[in-house]
């Protein structure tokens, strides 16, 4: 038992009650306890702020606080110190909530036995203190947990570097002439690198994504694009098994709302999966279509001839460090990180992913993502009352190099603050800053419509100019820009036609106007 | 022939002896640190065209050796690519900020280092026929 007297504190406005407190209260030994009364919560949480308080014993029913309310101010005045509500004896239910939000324990008026008080005291410290230790433990594990994934995945890509340089060299015959088995040998050396390098990866990934550090770029992204250079990439991977890879891809398909490196990052992963579990002779097909059940996505589909997955096993794949149980039917080379990694990326860019199959007869694996539809980032600006007769104006921001070329590199690591700054420059809510479109070759696009006439577009216009000219951060990357403006003609909405329709109209004309800039800039290039 | 100037600062002795092979099958002269204080040392001696630089060096680290050859003005237009092991996220972000042109994770692929390193030097993308064997693994 400790030496200190208890420091509790009773917020109470109850003459009575507190008079029945203060009478049990007595009956302990003098030194045990030490009360503070005070009758207003305000009064609490400036007591509770000040420090040294062990308990709180806490009235429901204040004169400036009532409810749950209390709980929680008692709590964010105070959060180390335990809390103990008092209720009355029909409000057993809200005391229930009362635990939810953080209360230890309840006490209800009038019944509480004789000597039971200190005991609930003392039980309530000691539980709150164990709790809070064990929080602390998990969280200092998390952190650790991470600290020591990024330090290994750290310390083990030095070496690596090393035997893959070494081995590269050798390879490519600078340290002189090889033969033909040499060369085999070497490339057996090189690929099994690779492999490593891709299990170092996703240690840094998954650490990445627990962490919450995973940067996604939306923007208008071509589907097919991704295909081919997932096809690319794999192709001989796919052959060196005999195994036939083919893709089916619909001529018109639209482009979709997703990162182009995620996407590109998630396809890699599924059909190389798909590759692995797949014996000898057999075949992986990749599909794109609309999705039947919901035509605002795309559906992926990559299809194996593989040994398939066990029923119950369809959702359990996607957990992390999941590993195929049955050693025979594929060679176990990754560390279970995989789809747990996709299945977090495709979430994250507002897309599902499962997978259904038939054991022995393969499976297949289905991924949506957002169509990208301009109609529908546009439809807030188009109100009822707002959509008779409407000027439009569209702003572009061109951000160059001095160099004349610029890099993917700072692309991506320029764009999100240049978008942040443009949205800034906005006038109105309505006004909409568009994800990134289509490549304009060695510049970057930025799109803007804004629901304004040419004289609010050249505003917006200088407003943009002004920004980034106070951009240290573009002058130090050695950027330049330009900011113009286009307006539509006064888009007048005709009395037959649907909401839908005109908005429709509205967007083929910004789209028309927005393919002008681009391919003018890309002949420039050419 | 004129040999573009390279200086390499990585404190690995393998790292380093493996950049110089490769660089020097692609017609480039090279010169070596292995810490922070040499790097600017040896920048300073022979005021090569490009420095490729580790972020994890003794005596400092990489982001000393661009704050130093910032306040040297004929060392300060150098371009600097960074490579390094540590998580990319944070680096990669600090690393231009410093004012590097590129930064790479190693293990570096061959094809990507030499297409930096030329558009870093301003020569034409195939003005050179790189030896190399992997072209752009994922």
């Amino acid at each position: 038992m400790r030496e200190k007297p208890l420091q509790v504190l009773l917020v109470e406005d109850n003459a009575g009650d507190v008079r029945l407190l203060r009478e049990m209260f007595s009956k302990e030994r003098r030194d045990a306890f030490e009360l503070t009364h005070l009758l207003r919560m305000s009064e609490a949480e400036t007591h509770l702020a000040k420090g040294g308080v062990d308990i709180v014993l806490l009235d429901l029913g204040l004169p400036d606080g009532h409810g749950l309310d209390t709980v929680r101010r008692a709590h964010a005045a105070a959060p180390e110190v335990p809390v103990i509500v008092l209720t009355g004896l029909d409000d057993e239910a809200l005391a229930a909530e009362a635990m939810i939000a953080g209360a230890q324990d309840y006490l209800i008026k009038g019944q509480i036995e004789n000597r039971a008080l200190p005991r609930a005291l003392r039980h309530a410290i000691e539980r709150h203190r164990l709790q809070t230790e064990t929080d602390l433990i998990r969280t200092n594990q998390m952190q650790f947990k991470d600290e020591f994934l990024s330090h290994v995945s750290h310390e083990l890509r030095s070496p690596l570097t090393a035997v893959r340089q070494f081995v590269t060299i050798l390879r490519d015959g600078l340290a002189g002439e090889l033969n033909l088995e040499q060369r085999q040998y070497l490339d057996i050396v090189l690929r099994n690198v690779n492999q490593l390098q891709s299990m170092i990866n996703d240690l840094f990934e998954v650490s990445g994504l627990q962490a919450g550090k995973l940067k996604i770029e939306l923007q208008c992204t071509s589907i097919s694009d991704a295909i081919i250079y997932t096809a690319n990439t794999l192709q001989g991977s796919a052959a060196a098994k005999g195994i036939i890879f083919s893709s089916d891809i619909e001529p018109t398909l639209p482009s979709v709302c997703a990162d182009p490196a995620r996407l590109r990052q998630i396809l890699i992963i599924l059909v190389d999966n798909a590759i692995k579990f797949t014996p000898t002779h057999g075949t992986v097909k990749i599909q794109a279509r609309i999705f039947e059940e919901d035509s605002d996505f795309l559906l992926l589909e990559i299809a194996d001839s593989g040994c398939g997955i066990d029923p119950d096993m369809t959702e359990q794949i996607f957990e992390r460090l999941f590993q195929a149980s049955d050693p025979d039917s594929a060679d176990r080379s990754g560390l279970g990180l995989g789809l747990y990694i996709c299945k977090d990326l495709v979430t994250r860019q507002g897309g599902k992913l499962w997978a259904k199959s038939t054991p022995g007869l393969g499976s297949v694996f289905s991924v949506t993502f957002p169509i990208f539809s301009l109609p529908r980032l546009l439809a807030p600006g188009f109100t009822e009352e707002r959509q008779t007769e409407r000027p439009i104006t569209l702003i572009v921001t061109e951000i160059g190099s001095q160099t004349g070329w610029l890099s993917n590199e700072v692309r991506a690591e320029q764009c999100r603050g240049i978008r942040d700054l443009l949205r800034g420059c906005l006038y109105s809510d309505l006004d909409v800053l568009l994800p990134k479109m289509d490549s304009a070759g060695p510049t970057e696009l930025f799109f803007i419509v804004a629901n304004t006439d040419g004289i609010g577009g050249a505003s917006i216009c200088t407003r943009i100019r002004k920004q980034l000219d106070s951009s240290e951060r573009l002058q130090q990357a050695g950027l330049t820009h330009s900011a113009s403006y286009r307006s539509l003609d006064a888009i007048k909405r005709n009395a037959t036609e649907s909401k839908e329709d005109f908005l429709e109209r509205v967007t083929t004309g910004i789209q028309e106007l927005m393919n002008e800039e681009i391919s003018a800039r890309q002949a420039k290039n050419e | 022939m004129n040999s573009k100037k390279i200086l390499i600062v990585d404190d690995n002795a393998d790292i380093r002896l493996g950049l110089h092979l490769r660089l020097k099958a692609n017609q480039y002269d090279t010169f070596f640190a292995a810490d922070a204080f040499a790097g600017v040392a040896e920048a300073r001696k022979h005021r090569p065209d490009l420095i490729i630089l580790d972020l994890g060096l003794p005596a400092g680290d990489g982001f000393t050796v661009m704050e130093r050859l910032k306040q040297i003005p004929f060392l300060a237009v150098i371009p600097i690519i960074v490579i390094s092991a540590r998580d990319g996220l944070g680096n990669q972000k600090r690393a231009y900020e410093a004012g590097a042109k590129a930064f790479l994770q190693k293990p570096v692929n061959d094809a990507e280092l030499l297409a930096v390193i030329r558009q870093a030097l301003g020569e034409p993308a195939g003005t050179k026929s790189p030896t190399l064997y992997d072209q752009g693994s994922v």
